[in-house]
């Protein structure tokens, strides 16, 4: 069988489905994190197959971006959680409730 | 490529270290003085978009057409740059109740600009992804920066989540339009996409680019994270959140629809009509109930980008002629400014001395400081949209380029009745607002307050925008109008 760009494509939106999932069905805050990373490596892997069998660059550099961008929320993302963390002794979405009508 | 037509984004982020850096040999006591030096920094560059010297308010192109400077830019570029340097008097006003790093505030803020800046220039995709990330992971320190306070911390983990969820659908939706058309470029993919106007992925890429937008601006039903946020937020931070976040996912979402895919914009009036119709009647009906005021406020921005949307439901009736509803759009946007601006500054000083935010604190403002009162009502009255204030023309250009389309397509009309129904909604929380500063007897608290000079400066010049673009609209209209029709196609 020979693998072609659809292969990739479906490949990628599993993989933005799954994170999507993860996102929205899991209560803890580091594994929601980490579904979103996912998400954005799907967008990666799309970006990367496109540029690939239409023979443009263009994708590829903006796969550097996306994981220069990535790196630096990823940053700001765990310092901010590990605050939270240290002030409620919990990583649940359930706990962050102090602000509600 | 020309570089320097960049001059006023990298003049910023030079000035956005040498803030960092003088943070280390400045005294503790004097940091301050910081916070006015980075004003006075800002100042002279506004001034120097106005002075027609310099390359920053050159008309052209840069990195192979990445980075646009036109009018719609530049006047973007201004309302940012007023934005920040009302953002930094109040953050001057609230240094005392940031427990660390007042420098690093400051600082931020002015990377967030710089964000803002070059989001106003993006005519890339590459570049419109970069430039909101800049804003948003800014964002996300500027939104958490009490880290003693629980609240505060609560609503940076809920920004960052839900801002990252944004972020990954709209890079998502750039790799199907990139990989569909080939283009990352707004001109050359506008050429190409009538070719596309079939094809369901590239329809699927643009639609999960603007959901990433409708974030930012908080339109419905990506408005959920904005109540939180708002209320937990430092008052500084949450101010420029409301002005220079949406006007940046405005400024991108005109560039997105009118510039790159006028084509599939006219396809899309009527989702275009209904989200800002429910956009207005979320915002509104559930602001009612609220009784913190940064949390009535975060509705109300809610209910603000539904009107906005009016305007880019105009354009999009008729993507040939954008300069009534652009123009219309620049205007609010600029009332809005000057508008929650002052209502931030009065909040901040008001709940300095109490420990709640709830509305009761605001009981008997009127003999506390008068000025603080006549200040919050007139924003409200602003806001509200009654005349002679800037809210109230806005609201006018608005309605007027919607009706204008109402022969075409009945839906316009449908939507000026529930933008008419938002707004007398409306008029029953903002005077909520106002009849506790006038009319409430439970006032606990009557000692005077004293306002500082950063945030006295700060009224003054909120008060002189409110009443400058209501009474004499004419300067800031032409100006709008003519960075409007770089919307026309």
């Amino acid at each position: 069988m020979q693998v072609g760009l659809q292969h990739y494509l479906v490949i990628s939106a599993l993989l933005f489905a799954t994170g999507l999932l993860g996102v929205i069905m899991r209560r803890n805050l580091l594994v929601m994190y980490m579904s979103l990373e996912l998400m954005l490596n799907a967008a990666n892997l799309a970006l990367v197959s496109f540029s690939r069998y239409n023979n443009n660059l263009d994708g590829q550099v903006l796969v550097f971006f996306i994981i220069t961008v990535a790196a630096a929320e990823v940053a700001v993302g765990l310092a901010l959680i590990v605050a939270l963390f240290r002030k409620r002794q919990s990583a649940h979405v359930e706990d962050l409730t102090s602000m509600k009508l | 490529m020309n570089a320097s037509l960049m001059s006023l984004e990298i003049s910023v982020l030079a000035l956005g270290m040498l803030v960092l850096l003088a943070d280390l040999i400045m005294p503790p006591e004097r940091r301050k003085f910081l916070g006015y030096a980075a004003i006075a920094a800002l100042t002279t560059l506004l001034i120097a978009s106005f002075s027609g010297y310099g390359s920053c308010s050159l008309a052209g192109t840069a990195f192979n057409g990445m980075f646009v400077n036109d009018a719609l830019s530049l006047f973007f570029k201004r309302f940012f740059i007023i934005a920040a340097i009302l953002v930094l008097f109040i953050a001057i006003e609230f240094a005392e109740r940031l427990a660390v790093g007042i420098s690093e505030y400051y600082s931020l803020v002015i990377f967030a600009l710089a964000g803002m800046l070059f989001a106003a220039s993006a005519n890339n995709f590459a570049m419109l992804f970069v430039a909101i990330e800049l804003i948003t992971i800014t964002f996300y320190v500027l939104v958490s920066f009490q880290r003693n306070r629980l609240a505060s911390l609560e609503a940076g983990v809920k920004y960052l989540i839900l801002g990252a969820l944004s972020s990954s659908f709209m890079i998502y939706g750039i790799a199907l339009i990139w990989g569909t058309t080939g283009k990352l470029n707004f001109n050359e993919l506008a050429a190409v996409a009538p070719q596309y106007t079939g094809e369901k992925i590239f329809l699927l890429g643009i639609l999960l680019v603007v959901v990433g937008l409708g974030f930012k601006i908080a339109a419905f039903p990506f408005q959920i994270w904005a109540p939180d946020v708002y209320q937990g937020a430092p008052t500084p931070t949450t101010a420029f959140l409301a002005v220079g976040s949406k006007a940046a996912g405005f400024v991108l979402l005109l560039r997105v629809l009118f510039v790159a895919l006028p084509v599939v914009a006219a396809h899309w009036v009527n989702l275009l009509i209904v989200i800002s119709a429910i956009t207005i009647l979320y915002g509104n009906l559930c602001a009612i109930p609220q009784r913190n005021i940064k949390r009535l406020m975060g509705y109300s921005s809610i209910a603000h980008a539904g009107y906005l949307l009016l305007g880019v439901a105009a354009i999009a009736g008729n993507v040939h002629d954008a300069t009534a509803g652009g123009a219309a759009i620049l205007y609010y946007l600029a009332g809005y400014l000057f508008t929650v601006m002052a209502s931030f500054t009065v909040i901040a000083l008001v709940v300095k001395t109490s420990q709640t935010e709830d509305i009761s604190v605001l009981a008997g403002l009127h003999q506390r400081s008068p000025l603080l009162a006549a200040t919050l009502t007139i924003a409200m009255v602003s806001l509200a949209g009654i005349p002679p204030l800037a809210g109230f023309f806005g609201k006018f250009l608005l309605l007027k380029s919607v009706i204008a389309l109402g022969v075409v397509n009945q839906g316009y009309y449908c939507l000026v009745f529930t933008a008419l129904a938002g707004v007398v909604i409306s008029l029953y929380y903002y005077f909520g607002v106002v009849r506790a500063i006038y009319f409430s007897k439970d006032a606990a608290d009557l000692s005077p307050i004293a306002i500082s000079g950063s945030a006295r400066l700060c009224i003054w010049l909120s008060l002189a925008g409110i009443f400058w673009l209501g009474i004499f609209p004419d300067t800031i209209l032409n100006l709008a109008s003519e960075a409007a029709k770089v919307l026309s196609s």
